[in-house]
C-alpha cells in the first residue's frame, strides 16, 4: 500500500519538470492521502531534493540535495558537456538532477566575489577517479549560463590529442597541424550554446579564408562559425579566430567569459598522433591545442577559467595519478601557476544518504534488500562512497 | 616398547626432548636401548650367520644420545661444517608437509644440509676465538670511548679484509680491496662544491647517511689501493671547489632542487600582480617591492615546498591559501 502511494507521489515531477516541486506535491497529498504517509514523503523529499533550481541561490543548507535542470536547458547548455553515464541516466529518469556539493559552492563563492577588472583567475578541480569533477564543472557551467556568461566549454581536451583520423597541415602556419573533424564538431556545439553572443560580438579585423572567401571587419562572429562549419578545411582556423576575438573583446565588459576545460592535462602531455613520416606530434603542433593554451593563460580579464584534471582518457599516465603535478607535469604546472586548486573527494555520509535516497525514489534500486539498512551499508562499503562506483553498482540492482 | 620406556624416562630426566623425535632408535633411554641394542646385536649376530646378511651392517645409535646437556659445543662443531643430523641433538624438522602431515624429520634431510648453518659460531665459541686472538691485539685507546669522538678525530674510515685459509698459499686476491668511507659534513665544502662533488661521484654517495663510499681494487696490492683511494678523495675535493666555464650552462633539468628565483613561477606571479595593480590604477610599484611583500613570500615558500617535497594534502592546502591571498580572493561573498 505504502509503496504504491509512493510511486504515485513520484510521478508528479514528470508533469512539471521539477519546478515548484514541494507545492504541487503538498496540494496533491493533502487532498487524498493520510497524515503519516504525507509526513514520510515530505521528510524523504527534504533530505535529498531541493526546489531551488537556480544555482546562484544555492547555499550551504542545500548541500547534499539534488536540484533538477529543465530538459530544454540541458539541450541548450550542455550539448556535449555531460558525461555519458549521466546522459543515459537523464534519458532513463526523464529528468536531470545534479547534487549540490561543497566544491561547487566554494567555486560559486569565489566567482561571485572576484573582481572582473583583475586578470582571470584559474581554478583547477582535482581529485581521484570518479569523485565528481566533471559534474562539478557542469554545475559551474550551468551557473554561469544562468547568469548570462559566454561559456566556452571544452568537454574533454583528451579527444583532441588522440584518435584523430585526419590530420592536415595548417594553411595558416606551416608548422602546425589541423584537425577538421574535431574542430567542426566543437563549433557546432559552441553555436548551440551561445547563439545570442554570436550575433552580438563583431569581428575586429578582416580574415581571409582562401583566395575568394573572407570575413570582413565588423561582421558578427556567427559568420566565422558558419564559415568553419561550411568549409571543414578551415574549421580549426575558425576556432582560433573565435577564441582570439572573444579574448580580445572580453575586457570591454559587455559579457563575461567562462573558459571551462575538462581534462586540461591533455594540453601539456603527449599525444598518440603521428605525422606522415611517423614522427610523434607534440601538443603545441596542433592548432586547436595551441589556441586553447592561449586561452588558459591569465593575460585577459573579465571572466574566469575553471579546469578539471582527468586521468581517465589521459595518455601515458598511471591510473592512480590524481595530484596536479602528476597529471599536469612540470610544463603544465608552470603554465597554470598560480591557480587555486579545488579538491573533490568521495561522498560524505550525508551526500551518500542523499544519493541513495534519490536512487530509491527514482525506483532505480529494485532489489528488495536494497531498501534495508544492511543493504545501504553494503552499498556504502562496496562503493567506498565513490560516486562512480555507486552509480555502477546501482545499475544492475 | 615405547610405553615401557616412558616411566624410565621420567625418572631418568634425560632424553625428555628426544622422546618426541620420530625415527627409529633415537627416543629410548640407556636401559631399554641397551636391551634393544643387545637385542639387535643378537638379531644381527643370528642374521650374520646366514649368507646374505654379511652385507647388512649393524646400525649404531647416533652420537646425540651420548651427548651431555652441558657439553662443550665448540668441540662438536669447531669449524664450519655441513649439518650432521646425528651430531646435532635438536629435533629440527624442515620441508613442505603433505596434507595433514608435518615437515620431514632431520634424518637424511637434504634441505637442512643445503642451507648454511652457524653452529660453529655460538657465543661461547666466539668468546674462545676472542680469547685466542687477544694476545695479538693492542688495547683500544681509552680516550675514544664514544662514536662521536671516533668520528671527530678519525673522519675517514678505511676497511680492509684479511683472508686465512687452510692451503698451500697465504695469498688471497680478495685481500687487496680497500673501502674508504667519509662523511661530507667533515669536509670543508660550500654549497656549489658539495653539489658538484655529489654529481661527480654519482652512486657512491648515500643521501640518508651523508657518506661517500669509495671502493678501490684496481691495483694488485693493498697499499697501492689505499694510496689510490686517498688520491681520489683529494682530487674530488679540489675539483669540486673549481668552477669551470661550462658550468654556467647548467639548465633547470640539472638542478637538484627547485629554486624559485628566476623561475617561470616567479615570472607569472609578478606578471599577474602587475596586471592587478595596473587595473587598480596603482602605479609605480616596483618588482622589488612586490617580491618583498608578505603574500609573495608565502607564495614562494608554498611553491618551493610543493616542488621539493612532492604533493601532500598539507602542501596543497598551503599552496591554495597562499594563492588566494596573492590573488586577493575572498571565500565568503
Amino acid at each position: 500500500m505504502l509503496r504504491s502511494v509512493k510511486g504515485l507521489v513520484c510521478h508528479t515531477p514528470k508533469l512539471d519538470h521539477g519546478h515548484a516541486l514541494h507545492t504541487t506535491a503538498k496540494d496533491w497529498l493533502s487532498s487524498t492521502v493520510s497524515q503519516d504517509v504525507r509526513i514520510l514523503a515530505e521528510r524523504s523529499r527534504a533530505i535529498f531534493r531541493t526546489s531551488e533550481n537556480d544555482p546562484a541561490n544555492h547555499a550551504e543548507h542545500h548541500e547534499g540535495c539534488h536540484y533538477s535542470i529543465p530538459l530544454q536547458e540541458v539541450k541548450a547548455v550542455f550539448p556535449h558537456g555531460l558525461p555519458s553515464p549521466f546522459q543515459q541516466q537523464i534519458k532513463t529518469f526523464n529528468e536531470a538532477c545534479l547534487m549540490v556539493r561543497k566544491p561547487a559552492l566554494e567555486l560559486f563563492a569565489y566567482l561571485k566575489s572576484s573582481s572582473f577588472a583583475h586578470p582571470a583567475i584559474r581554478y583547477v578541480i582535482y581529485g581521484e577517479k570518479g569523485t565528481g569533477k566533471t559534474m562539478t564543472l557542469c554545475h559551474v557551467v550551468h551557473y554561469c549560463a544562468r547568469q548570462g556568461w559566454l561559456v566556452l566549454h571544452i568537454p574533454d581536451a583528451h579527444l583532441w590529442v588522440k584518435n584523430c583520423r585526419e590530420l592536415m597541415q595548417s594553411s595558416y602556419n606551416k608548422e602546425r597541424l589541423d584537425q577538421p573533424l574535431q574542430a567542426s564538431f566543437w563549433l557546432k556545439n559552441f553555436k548551440t550554446t551561445n547563439e545570442r553572443f554570436l550575433k552580438e560580438i563583431k569581428t575586429q579585423q578582416k580574415y581571409a579564408w582562401g583566395k575568394r572567401e573572407s570575413t570582413e571587419e565588423g561582421r558578427p562572429l556567427g559568420e566565422v562559425v558558419e564559415q568553419g562549419l561550411a568549409r571543414v578545411r578551415n574549421a580549426s582556423d575558425a576556432v582560433g579566430v573565435v577564441l582570439k576575438e572573444i579574448k580580445q573583446q572580453c575586457h570591454l565588459g559587455s559579457f563575461r567569459l567562462l573558459v571551462a576545460v575538462d581534462g586540461v592535462n591533455a594540453l601539456w602531455g603527449k599525444t598518440t598522433l603521428r605525422k606522415e613520416d611517423k614522427s610523434p606530434v607534440s601538443p603545441e603542433e596542433l592548432t586547436l591545442v595551441y589556441n586553447l593554451r592561449k586561452m588558459v593563460r591569465n593575460d585577459w580579464n573579465g571572466g574566469a577559467i575553471v579546469t578539471t584534471l582527468s586521468q581517465t582518457g589521459s595518455l601515458f599516465k598511471p591510473s592512480s595519478a590524481y595530484l596536479p603535478h602528476e597529471l599536469l607535469g612540470k610544463e603544465g604546472f608552470d603554465a597554470l601557476d598560480p591557480f587555486v586548486p579545488i579538491r573533490v573527494s568521495n561522498y560524505s555520509p550525508q551526500e551518500f544518504e542523499s544519493c541513495y535516497h534519490y536512487y530509491l525514489d527514482r525506483k532505480w534500486l529494485q532489489h528488495e534488500k536494497a531498501r534495508t539498512a544492511e543493504g545501504r551499508d553494503e552499498l556504502r562499503f562496496l562503493s567506498g562512497a565513490n560516486p562512480r562506483q555507486l552509480q555502477r553498482l546501482a545499475g544492475p540492482l | 616398547m615405547a610405553s615401557v620406556s616412558r616411566p624410565l624416562l621420567a625418572g631418568g630426566g634425560y632424553w625428555a626432548v628426544l622422546s618426541r623425535c620420530g625415527g627409529r632408535g633415537a627416543a629410548y633411554s640407556s636401559v631399554p636401548a641397551v636391551s634393544s641394542r643387545g637385542g639387535k646385536q643378537r638379531e644381527a649376530s643370528t642374521r650374520r650367520t646366514s649368507r646374505t646378511s654379511q652385507f647388512i651392517k649393524s646400525h649404531a645409535p647416533p652420537r646425540t644420545e651420548r651427548m651431555a646437556v652441558d657439553q662443550d659445543w665448540s668441540s662438536v662443531y669447531p669449524t664450519a661444517a655441513a649439518f650432521k643430523p646425528a651430531s646435532v641433538p635438536l629435533p629440527i624438522r624442515m620441508g613442505y608437509p603433505v596434507k595433514r602431515g608435518v615437515p620431514l624429520p632431520k634424518e637424511g634431510n637434504l634441505e637442512l644440509i643445503k642451507i648454511p648453518n652457524f653452529l660453529h659460531l655460538t657465543p661461547p665459541a666466539i668468546k674462545k676465538h676472542c680469547a685466542a686472538l687477544k694476545d695479538f691485539c693492542t688495547e683500544w685507546p681509552s680516550a675514544l670511548d664514544s662514536d662521536e669522538k671516533c668520528e671527530k678525530h678519525f673522519p675517514i674510515e678505511i676497511e680492509t679484509v684479511d683472508y686465512v685459509s687452510a692451503g698451500t698459499s697465504i695469498r688471497n686476491p680478495k685481500a687487496r680491496v680497500v673501502t674508504l668511507r667519509v662523511k661530507l659534513s667533515h669536509l670543508n665544502l660550500d654549497d656549489h662544491a658539495k653539489k658538484k662533488l655529489i654529481k661527480l661521484v654519482g652512486e657512491r654517495y648515500c643521501k640518508d647517511t651523508d657518506t661517500l663510499t669509495v671502493t678501490t681494487d684496481r691495483c694488485p696490492l693493498r697499499r697501492q689501493n689505499y694510496d689510490y683511494g686517498i688520491h681520489l678523495l683529494t682530487v674530488l675535493y679540489h675539483e669540486s671547489w673549481k668552477t669551470e666555464m661550462w658550468e654556467s650552462e647548467k639548465t633547470e633539468e640539472d638542478m637538484e632542487e627547485y629554486i624559485w628565483e628566476n623561475s617561470c613561477s616567479q615570472k607569472s606571479a609578478l606578471d599577474t600582480l602587475l596586471l592587478i595593480k595596473a587595473s587598480e590604477n596603482v602605479s609605480n610599484v616596483t618588482k622589488e617591492e612586490l617580491l618583498s611583500s608578505e603574500v609573495v613570500k608565502s607564495y614562494r615558500n608554498s611553491v618551493v615546498a610543493l616542488k621539493n617535497e612532492g604533493e601532500t594534502e598539507n602542501n596543497m592546502s598551503q599552496y591554495k591559501e597562499s594563492v588566494k591571498k596573492l590573488l586577493n580572493i575572498q571565500a565568503l561573498p
